[in-house]
């Protein structure tokens, strides 16, 4: 049971990944798009065992660094990262829109924040971008509305059955 | 495992993944992207391949849907453009035709062979990069296509970007507003050389090198010989420059190529080997600066072999 919800949170994660880098290619509202793959590693962290879900979240910065002319292991570092707080914070990360809303904004912002400082620090130029506070905000606020269309749906396939989130490895 | 007491499973685990994560990044630096990272990336993206084009194929009417309303919203003034575009291509038409009548007539004069056309492969953009600072897009075509690292990429506008990476099937290709990417040009209307460097998204970067020739809104910039083939559409200047001696002449530039919306383009069978021009990783410098009496050298070709200068 456990391995099978840890298989579809994978499906999820390459199916966040295909869609990511396909379907805003030429659909970017002010030139940004969500930042999808983020998004379901928050999602299935809140739900998966603590180990594995740090492992997906490697496993999908992974995929992200092997995808684009980045230094390997910028995004696994970031998403592992952000896996590690849902992990630490998903007790206050329950179904409280008030709180969802506001923490999804905040581990959005500073994954994308963080990526920006490590680019930097490896030689990216991630800061020397003109727009890099627009490419951190912009994907942060998408991720807000896309919050609706996809935590729900996450938490049905994979969430313990009738449960709380947070069930360990 | 052993494990600090008072860490406990998850803490000790992600401290091995930061671990991990940063040896790979420092490997992967150190080999330029080459070595195990190259072939990982190669392997998977190879692999990948087919799940974006399944996934391009289904979200292709979803995307076409919004592209559509948000069309709809511009498209009076569109049209109205687009009227005013066509007489004035026309009249463009008329004048090159007269141009070209000339420059046949010179060649024979001078028995210079014409420039040859540069073969090209049409392409399809399949992917975009996993993120907004990844200025990449992920084409059709690969190696087995004639595609090979470096080769220019451009759209029915003018410069799109250039392959950094090849499979057998697919090519990234990086988009000129990549901070990364510096581009030598050429002012079409002085002939002065300067450099075009990615600032992210939006307007491009032009540094001229003779800072005493004044740049004016509209001034299209075309590449320079070096990396690219010379003559190729790069941007268009959006800010008057004046010159002042002594001072660098920085404005900004905007893309000719719709990259936004790039969906077919064009990859130049073109490396700069064929030109002998030399030119690092990212950076590239023009072959010709401009001469210190403010003239500049002609050359002529397209890079499809060497040019030919001419002293003025």
């Amino acid at each position: 049971m456990k391995w099978r919800r840890t298989a579809v949170a994978v499906a999820l994660v390459i199916l966040g990944v295909a869609l990511q880098t396909t379907l805003f290619v030429r659909l970017r509202p002010f030139g940004a798009s969500p930042a999808l793959a983020l998004l379901i590693t928050l999602a299935v962290s809140r739900h998966l065992g603590r180990v594995p879900s740090l492992l997906v979240g490697f496993s999908t910065g992974l995929l992200l660094d092997l995808l684009s002319e980045t230094a390997l292991g910028l995004w696994a570092l970031v998403l592992t990262t952000v896996a590690f707080a849902t992990v630490r914070l998903r007790r206050r990360f329950e179904d409280d829109v008030t709180l969802l809303i506001p923490g999804v904004f905040l581990v959005s912002f500073a994954a994308l924040a963080m990526y920006a400082l490590l680019g930097t620090i490896f030689g990216e130029q991630t800061l020397a971008d003109a727009q890099v506070v627009r490419k951190m905000l912009l994907p942060a606020v998408y991720n807000v509305i896309l919050t609706p269309l996809v935590l729900p749906p996450i938490t049905r396939l994979i969430g313990e059955r009738g449960g709380r989130p947070g069930w360990n490895l | 495992m052993w494990r600090p007491s008072g860490i406990d499973r998850s803490t000790a685990t992600f401290i091995g993944l930061v671990l991990l994560s940063l040896v790979l990044v420092t490997i992967d630096l150190r080999a330029s992207g080459e070595g195990l990272g190259g072939t990982l990336r190669d392997g998977v993206q190879t692999a990948f391949t087919p799940v974006q084009k399944a996934a391009t194929f289904v979200t292709r009417p979803v995307v076409g849907f919004f592209e559509g309303l948000s069309d709809l919203v511009g498209i009076r003034d569109e049209n109205r453009r687009l009227r005013l575009q066509v007489a004035d291509l026309e009249r463009q038409l008329a004048e090159t035709e007269s141009l070209q009548r000339r420059v046949e007539e010179l060649e024979q004069i001078l028995a210079i062979e014409p420039p040859e056309e540069l073969d090209t492969v049409a392409a399809r953009v399949l992917a975009t990069g996993p993120s907004d600072f990844d200025a990449i897009r992920l084409i059709d075509k690969g190696r087995r296509d004639g595609i090979t690292v470096d080769m220019p990429v451009i759209d029915e506008g003018g410069l799109v970007g250039r392959v950094v990476a090849v499979t057998e099937t697919s090519a990234r290709v990086r988009l000129i507003t990549d901070p990364t990417m510096r581009v030598a040009v050429q002012v079409e209307r002085t002939g002065e050389t300067g450099i075009l460097t990615g600032r992210g998204g939006g307007l491009l970067q032009l540094e001229m090198f003779n800072t005493q020739a004044a740049l004016i809104e509209g001034d299209l910039l075309v590449t320079a010989d070096g990396r690219f083939p010379a003559g190729i559409p790069v941007a268009r200047v959006t800010e008057d420059a004046e010159a002042e001696v002594g001072f660098s002449l920085v404005t900004r530039a905007a893309p000719e190529a719709e990259l936004s919306r790039v969906d077919y383009v064009k990859v130049l069978v073109f490396t700069s080997d064929q030109v002998g021009a030399p030119g690092s990783e990212e950076e590239e410098e023009p072959v010709q600066p401009p001469l210190e009496n403010g003239g500049t050298e002609t050359t002529v070709g397209t890079g499809s072999g060497p040019g030919t200068t001419l002293s003025p």
